[in-house]
């Protein structure tokens, strides 16, 4: 019944896409084991803050036909141990949209027990936090406070009421990332502060995938996690607390720039990020690394903005030859793609990206479409973004190169014989490539700059924008001088402009 | 024969040798004995013949013109007589002595303005007369007076636009105004560098100046501008009007009707409206486009390049047009946009088939070839065709040439004439700035700035250092006026007024 409205979403895109031939559904299997992945995402301690995986085991299902199986099995083995009732439905659902059957059948008793110790839990909560209330400890309500929250959470918060209207943080997720911003008025140290806001991070992370993954947009969450992460980290701990805190705020943030598109912004968030991420382990009971995003992970997202966004000058100081490069150490092939790209080894560097396509789209932060038009998804606009930035780089060193050539380095993506131009014409239009295409001879062309003459048309310009300008001013003053400006209208003010406020301009 | 002598007592024999002060003295008596002469005396022919023959326009300019005058005056609506005193006056107005008619500017004035009425219905309507004499009063005429906009309407009436060019090329440097009194070492004879100190409302040689004569004379000026293709000029006009300064934000009509054509002038000459100029009035020119949606309707269409849309709203709006007198303007535009069009495609493309422009345009191959011809030949488009051997014109090659075009003394040539002008403008601009400082508003606002304390005074100074370290410091210290540097703190003197 909860399930209502939410599960048919993504079956329902499936359709639409797959008529559409976007291979965004159909993806070949990725370099990785299932098993030895999910691994890197049990949650810690598991069923507590795991909330994440399910929904990550279900973005592979979607995308990627042949691991489809084992990943709802994973997903709903997970969803199984948690409390979460209604992702369990969901997941079982997706299933037997899947045409698992033997799936797609979800274990009707354990859901209503669970259903019914989570409410019971619930009332019990409430209850304990009822009298903290009335104890006035701070602490203690605090506390209560959490473990609701923590409780909403884990259970997916309280289901949609079908007799009222949804309000925004009504329902689900929402709910718990409310119940975790209340505590803040019991939080009495610094600490409190943190622990808290790490959880509101979270909370909104997970919110936003869940939003992604059911359609909608994820912008709004994605804002609510910039701001929390600002907050992490002036909330005014000790060095020693705030050195553990940074590293996941800069990375958090990074993912949600990544999340809204802000490539260059998520790009300097990712290169900024302290090595001391990987094998942080668990502060404040959160351990990011595997609820959200593994140091491999920034490793990929951080590389691949960068090499989207960045000059090859920056690459080699900021990436290769900064902090970032303990990253790459992470994921060699990312680092042997920038070295690539930087030794001008395009068609290698852009060959390699290819092969690792499936694995990225398969990421829940990566593979969600980039924009709320278009199904491109992230890897699609970065891929695509390198790709332009290649040819670029390429044709920069020549005055003329024959398309055929440009094709042959730069295999265009679609057959059609016009590809390759289209694709350099649009590149043109939006500026990114300064060249002329001449059509007859199959050639693009570099233009000739002739530095001398442009300076002189400059200098006309100038000249002529200065004589207009003194003119111009030369004439107000005059008039201003001889009384002869515009005389107030004497049928009043002219309509509702230039209120009588008894100055004159 | 006592009157002759008197007429001609000036100017004495020595004239050239008279220095200002003597010269002065000497016409200012001449011109007090000439007025108790009687009227008769300008009348009466002299030995059978008429005074005017007798006098010499060149040296005896005040009494040939006052003769001329009181002839005119007498002669009424006798035609044949008006047409031999035509004769006199086309005569007069090429030769007169422009210094002398200094002292008797009403006279001249009425002159003027007689052979102006008259000359249309004479035979030979050749109006650059009056444009030569009042160049010859006023070399530089940079003086606006009510003759400008007098002649620049009979000249459209006339249908003979071009000929007030001379007037309109010419830059208009101040308003004819009360006049400050002249120093005491400064004569109305003496060669004076501005025309502003002996035009005044004083001098006779205008009538009382009207706002809207400003403005008429600058979108009249416009137009014809706009007729002879000249855009800068015809956007600079345009503009004086845009930015006539107003009382309370007040809008005058003239204004809407600069603003439509300053945006189709926009369009065709650089395919997307002007900027606004930085210093406009934000109240009016809201006030100005709200009434002028349709124009900004249509200038977005042409930014996008939309010729359907474009067409679709040009069709829509043909009675707005017409009504507005723009419906050719919108036309022409029109045909601009599918010009620019082609020319967008210079920056994609090194060279393409016609057929491709065909497509892009949305015209057949012929009709494209044509016309993209007739851009290249009309030099809109620096291009070359290349014909293709089997005729067919959609095969044809389009190949666009870099647009690095004048050669370079051409150039050259260009810029240093552009900095003699802009230096010219400067010392006008100067000129414009001792004066405003001269006026009972600027001193108030001196003495205001004064008296709010010592402190007030030097933050001032400084200001006015700064501004003039911005390396535009054409303009006095305290005048922070009319400049070409961003900084409008000029903005709360004129406030002042």
């Amino acid at each position: 019944m909860t399930a209502q409205g939410i599960a048919p979403s993504p079956a329902k895109r499936l359709r639409q896409e797959s008529s559409r031939e976007s291979d965004h559904y159909h993806l070949p299997p990725p370099t990785f084991d299932l098993d030895v992945w999910v691994n890197n995402y049990e949650g810690f301690p598991p069923h507590l803050l795991g909330a994440l995986l399910p929904l990550r085991l279900a973005h592979v299902a979607i995308h990627c036909p042949t691991l489809s199986r084992q990943a709802i099995t994973l997903a709903i083995s997970h969803a199984k141990k948690s409390k979460d009732v209604r992702v369990y439905i969901r997941l079982c659902d997706l299933a037997g949209q899947f045409g698992f059957a033997d799936l797609g059948a979800p274990d009707l008793g354990w859901a209503s027990k669970q259903e019914e110790g989570n409410k019971r839990e619930l009332s019990r909560l409430e209850g304990e936090l009822r009298g903290y209330k009335n104890n006035l400890i701070r602490e203690s309500i605090r506390m209560g406070q959490e473990d609701l929250a923590t409780h909403h959470l884990i259970t997916g918060g309280p289901p949609p009421d079908p007799a009222t209207v949804q309000s925004l943080g009504g329902t689900g997720y929402g709910v718990a990332y409310q119940a975790f911003g209340k505590m803040r008025d019991y939080c009495t140290t610094p600490t409190h502060m943190a622990s808290m806001i790490l959880r509101l991070t979270y909370t909104a992370i997970l919110q936003a995938v869940s939003a992604q993954q059911q359609g909608s947009t994820a912008r709004h969450h994605l804002d609510l996690v910039l701001s929390n992460c600002s907050r992490l980290r002036t909330c005014g701990v000790k060095e020693e607390e705030q050195v553990k805190l940074n590293p996941i705020a800069i990375a958090m943030s990074g993912i949600a720039h990544l999340g809204q598109a802000n490539y260059h912004d998520a790009a300097s968030a990712f290169l900024s990020t302290p090595i001391a991420y990987n094998l942080l382990g668990p502060v404040h009971n959160t351990d990011f690394g595997r609820a959200v995003a593994s140091a491999n992970d920034l490793a990929i997202y951080g590389g691949l903005c960068a090499l989207a966004t960045l000059s090859r000058q920056a690459l080699i100081d900021r990436v290769l030859g900064g902090p970032f490069r303990a990253f790459l150490e992470l994921e060699p092939h990312m680092r042997k793609a920038i070295s690539l790209y930087t030794t001008a080894k395009y068609q290698a560097c852009l060959d390699l990206l290819r092969r690792y396509y499936s694995d990225w789209s398969l990421d829940v932060f990566l593979g969600v479409p980039a924009s709320s038009i278009g199904s491109a998804s992230h890897v699609d606009v970065l891929s695509a973004h390198i790709r332009e930035k290649s040819i670029t780089a390429y044709f920069s060193s020549f005055s003329e190169v024959s398309l055929a050539s440009l094709a042959s380095t730069f295999p265009p993506i679609s057959s059609s014989p016009m590809a390759m131009e289209e694709e350099l014409l649009s590149m043109i239009d939006a500026g990114q490539l300064d060249a002329r295409l001449d059509v007859v001879n199959g050639t693009l062309v570099a233009p000739r700059k002739d530095l001398r003459a442009s300076t002189h048309e400059e200098a006309r310009r100038a000249a002529e924008e200065v004589e207009r300008t003194l003119l111009l001013r030369l004439h107000k003053v005059n008039v201003a001088m001889a009384g002869l400006e515009v005389p107030r209208s004497k049928t009043g003010v002219w309509e509702g402009h230039g209120q009588g406020n008894g100055l004159m301009y | 024969m006592s009157d002759l002598s008197a007429i001609l007592s000036f100017p004495p024999d020595d004239v050239a040798k008279l220095t200002p002060k003597k010269y002065d003295d000497a016409i200012n008596r001449y011109l007090q004995r000439i007025e108790k002469l009687p009227n008769t005396a300008w009348l009466r022919p002299v030995d059978k013949k008429n005074l005017l023959e007798m006098l010499n326009p060149e040296v005896n300019s005040i009494p040939y013109m006052v003769s001329l005058a009181g002839q005119i005056k007498a002669a009424g609506k006798d035609w044949t007589k008006l047409e031999i005193l035509l004769n006199y006056a086309v005569i007069f107005l090429a030769t007169f002595d422009p210094v002398q008619v200094r002292y008797v500017g009403a006279t001249w004035l009425t002159v003027l303005d007689w052979t102006l009425d008259t000359l249309p219905q004479s035979s030979s309507c050749d109006l650059s007369i009056i444009a030569s004499a009042m160049l010859r009063l006023d070399p530089t005429l940079g003086t606006f007076t009510s003759t400008h906009l007098r002649f620049l309407r009979i000249c459209l009436e006339g249908g003979v636009p071009s000929h007030a060019l001379p007037i309109l090329d010419k830059n208009i440097y101040a308003m004819a105004t009360t006049p400050p009194k002249l120093m005491a070492d400064e004569f109305l004879c003496d060669d004076l560098e501005l025309s502003n100190t002996y035009i005044t409302l004083k001098s006779g040689f205008t009538l009382k100046i009207q706002p809207q004569y400003v403005l008429e004379y600058y979108l009249i000026g416009a137009h014809i501008y706009l007729g002879s293709r000249n855009y800068a000029r015809a956007r600079l006009f345009l503009e004086y009007v845009l930015l006539h300064p107003s009382i309370q934000h007040s809008i005058s009509a003239l204004q809407v009707e600069a603003y439509k054509k300053w945006v189709l002038v926009g369009l065709l000459a650089e395919g997307k409206p002007y900027p606004l100029p930085r210093t406009h009035d934000n109240a009016v020119m809201k006030g100005v486009r709200d009434v002028s949606k349709p124009y900004d309707a249509l200038a977005d269409n042409f930014i996008k390049r939309n010729l359907s849309k474009y067409r679709a709203e040009m069709d829509i709006g043909t009675q707005i047009w017409h009504e507005d007198g723009n419906l050719r303007l919108v036309k022409e535009a029109e045909s601009a946009l599918l010009r620019f069009r082609v020319m967008d495609l210079q920056k994609t493309f090194a060279a393409l088939p016609i057929g491709r422009v065909a497509a892009h345009a949305g015209y057949p191959p012929d009709t494209t070839l044509q016309w993209v011809t007739e851009m290249i030949r009309q030099r809109q488009l620096r291009a070359s065709i290349t014909p293709n051997g089997n005729g067919n014109a959609g095969d044809a090659v389009l190949r666009f040439h870099h647009s690095t075009t004048s050669s370079s003394a051409l150039a050259d040539g260009d810029l240093a004439a552009q900095t003699q002008r802009i230096e010219a403008l400067v010392a006008h601009v100067r000129d414009a700035d001792r004066r405003l400082q001269l006026t009972k508003e600027y001193v108030e606002y001196t003495k205001r700035q004064k008296r709010s304390g010592p402190d007030a005074a030097d933050m001032a100074d400084q200001m006015d250092l700064t501004w003039e370290n911005n390396g535009a410091g054409i303009m006095g210290s305290a005048g922070g006026v009319v400049g070409m540097d961003e900084d409008d703190g000029d903005e709360d003197i004129m406030g002042g007024f």
